[in-house]
């Protein structure tokens, strides 16, 4: 037979055992608090008790688990300041019942919840000098008084169930700032994008007859990409690449984008320069993502090596830079210049065509005409470029070149 | 319900309840939740039979107070039967032994039922 004493240990140390997986477990917090008033009341037989967690704001104690009460959880217990300050400064158990606990107005005050709880302890759940609950406990199931030993395990099982609170609280607060900082993230990246947009507006004033290039742009490229299998960031980055690919031409003299006449060679030379000042602009700029300073430089390299500033070849050109370079050209060619009337569609397509491999990457030609064809058969729910293309054309005709063409160069894509 | 089972049977009005190897948590909130049905089915003689039982936990015993209070509250009778040894140490050592009648085996506990009660 096991000696009295060393039962009592055992008892004590399993119990505190399953305390200490209880409070370490994913399970519902609620639950977790109930199970640690089962585990306290069941070590020392204590057939009632129940749980309340403080609050500062207002000042009380709410019965949040009950064991053995009917109709106490959610109860509240009023509490001044001297009161919270007298009961985290306990280190032990406090006796309800006992005439000189120092607390004697507190427990008169509310002698009624008391005896609903068939409260014969109270005892402080603190945590780092603060107080965080009180375990309030009935009498044992033998009747006997409650001795040193009681009291000592009593208070390091309060200090466990304490501390759960204790987390879950600081768990709680790591959660909300998570989600707040979610959602200044979402804002920020909102505004980003707003001044994005903001941007490329003020750019397309520069030019009466450019008018929303830049929005199209940016919807044409990000529908191309997505055409083109990609997603998350790389999309964004390419439709913001399209809003901004123009930024250098806020250097550019009006004189020069209004020019309706040819360009003579200086003017060229001075309107190529914006891609490389819309480089020096954005590369100073902190942007999420980092490629799109250098899309921009990139947006009228040609895959053959004949563009401009660097004179790159197909892959070597940003795969975004290929996809703005043939959004921004087949806009142009859709809208009206001060040197020329739009095209028809059928004649722009057959630009594109002509240039693809030399001007335009032809994965991202064929990606193009496959959006182009579905918007036509209404494969797809979107339309982002058919608003531009105006009705003036025969549709079977156009379908007919688009599947032209797609087939023309799909095989090239894929051998690629 | 936590889908664990518990093994129980009913003789002549008498309910039987067999915990198992280990009274815990789980275990222990099947049994309070049969106890409340047989009661609440009109059954009043209950017997929870340890045979089998190794271990009790603080919650098991927590549990099996509140099946105590529960089974006196609707003047049932509960009684303990086939305790180990160990388990009875543990009794005796929360003082249950004397809020509990206690029959060495579950035939005894039947038999004896009317007299403890």
């Amino acid at each position: 037979m096991i000696k009295l004493e060393m039962r009592k240990m055992l008892h004590t140390i399993a119990a505190l055992t399953d305390l200490g997986n209880e409070i370490n477990s994913s399970k519902d917090f609620d639950e977790v608090i109930r199970t640690s008033l089962h585990t306290c009341l069941g070590t020392l037989a204590i057939p009632k008790g129940a749980i309340a967690r403080y609050s500062a704001k207002p000042r009380q104690l709410k019965i949040v688990a009950a064991k053995g009460l009917a109709g106490v959880v959610g109860q509240k217990i009023e509490l001044g300041v001297d009161e919270v300050a007298k009961i985290a400064a306990r280190t032990r158990p406090i006796k309800l019942t006992a005439e000189r606990n120092g607390l004697a107005h507190f427990v008169r005050r509310n002698q009624e919840m008391f005896n609903k709880l068939r409260a014969h302890l109270a005892v402080p759940m603190i945590v780092q000098g603060e107080l965080i609950g009180v375990i309030y406990l009935s009498e044992k199931l033998s009747g006997e008084a409650f001795s040193d030993d009681d009291l000592t395990i009593i208070n390091t099982i309060a200090r466990h169930i304490g501390l759960a609170f204790y987390n879950q609280r600081l768990i709680v607060s790591l959660k909300r700032r998570a989600e707040e900082n979610r959602r200044l993230y979402k804002e920020m990246r909102q505004v980003y994008h707003d001044v994005v947009r903001a941007f490329g507006s003020a750019i397309d004033l520069k030019d009466a007859y450019t008018k929303g290039h830049s929005d199209r742009v940016a919807r044409y490229s990000e529908a191309i990409a997505r055409e083109m299998g990609l997603s998350g960031e790389e999309l964004e980055n390419i439709g913001v690449a399209g809003y901004l690919h123009d930024i250098g031409k806020i250097t550019v003299d009006r004189a020069i984008i209004n020019n309706p006449r040819p360009l003579t060679e200086r003017e060229f030379k001075e309107l190529n320069k914006h891609a490389v000042t819309g480089y020096e602009i954005l590369a100073n700029i902190r942007h999420p993502w980092q490629e799109i300073a250098y899309m921009t430089k990139c947006h009228h390299e040609k895959v053959d090596g004949t563009g401009y500033p660097q004179g790159l070849r197909g892959d070597e050109i940003p795969l975004g830079s290929r996809i703005v370079t043939l959004a921004d050209s087949f806009d142009a060619m859709m809208t009206d210049r001060p040197y020329r009337v739009r095209l028809p569609l059928e004649k722009a397509l057959n630009d594109v065509e002509r240039n693809t491999n030399s001007q335009f990457d032809a994965r991202v030609v064929t990606a193009f005409c496959r959006l182009l064809l579905k918007e036509l058969n209404g494969a797809s729910r979107e339309r982002i470029i058919i608003p531009m293309i105006g009705l003036k054309f025969d549709r079977a005709q156009i379908v007919s070149q688009l599947e032209a063409i797609i087939s023309q160069f799909e095989e090239i894509s894929l051998a690629v | 319900m936590n889908g664990m089972e518990v093994k129980a049977k009913l003789v002549e009005g008498t309910a039987i309840l067999y915990p198992g190897a280990y009274l815990n948590q789980l275990r222990g909130e099947v049994i309070e939740h049969r106890c409340q049905a047989l009661l609440d089915q009109g059954v009043r003689r209950l017997v929870i039979n340890f045979a089998e039982t190794e271990l009790i936990n603080s919650i098991g015993i927590s549990i099996l107070l509140g099946v105590i209070e529960t089974v006196n509250a609707a003047n049932g009778t509960l009684l303990i039967s086939n305790l180990n040894e160990s388990n009875r140490e543990l009794f005796e050592m929360l003082g249950l032994l004397s809020h509990l009648c206690i029959e060495e085996t579950e035939e005894r506990a039947l038999a004896k039922f009317h007299s403890c009660a």
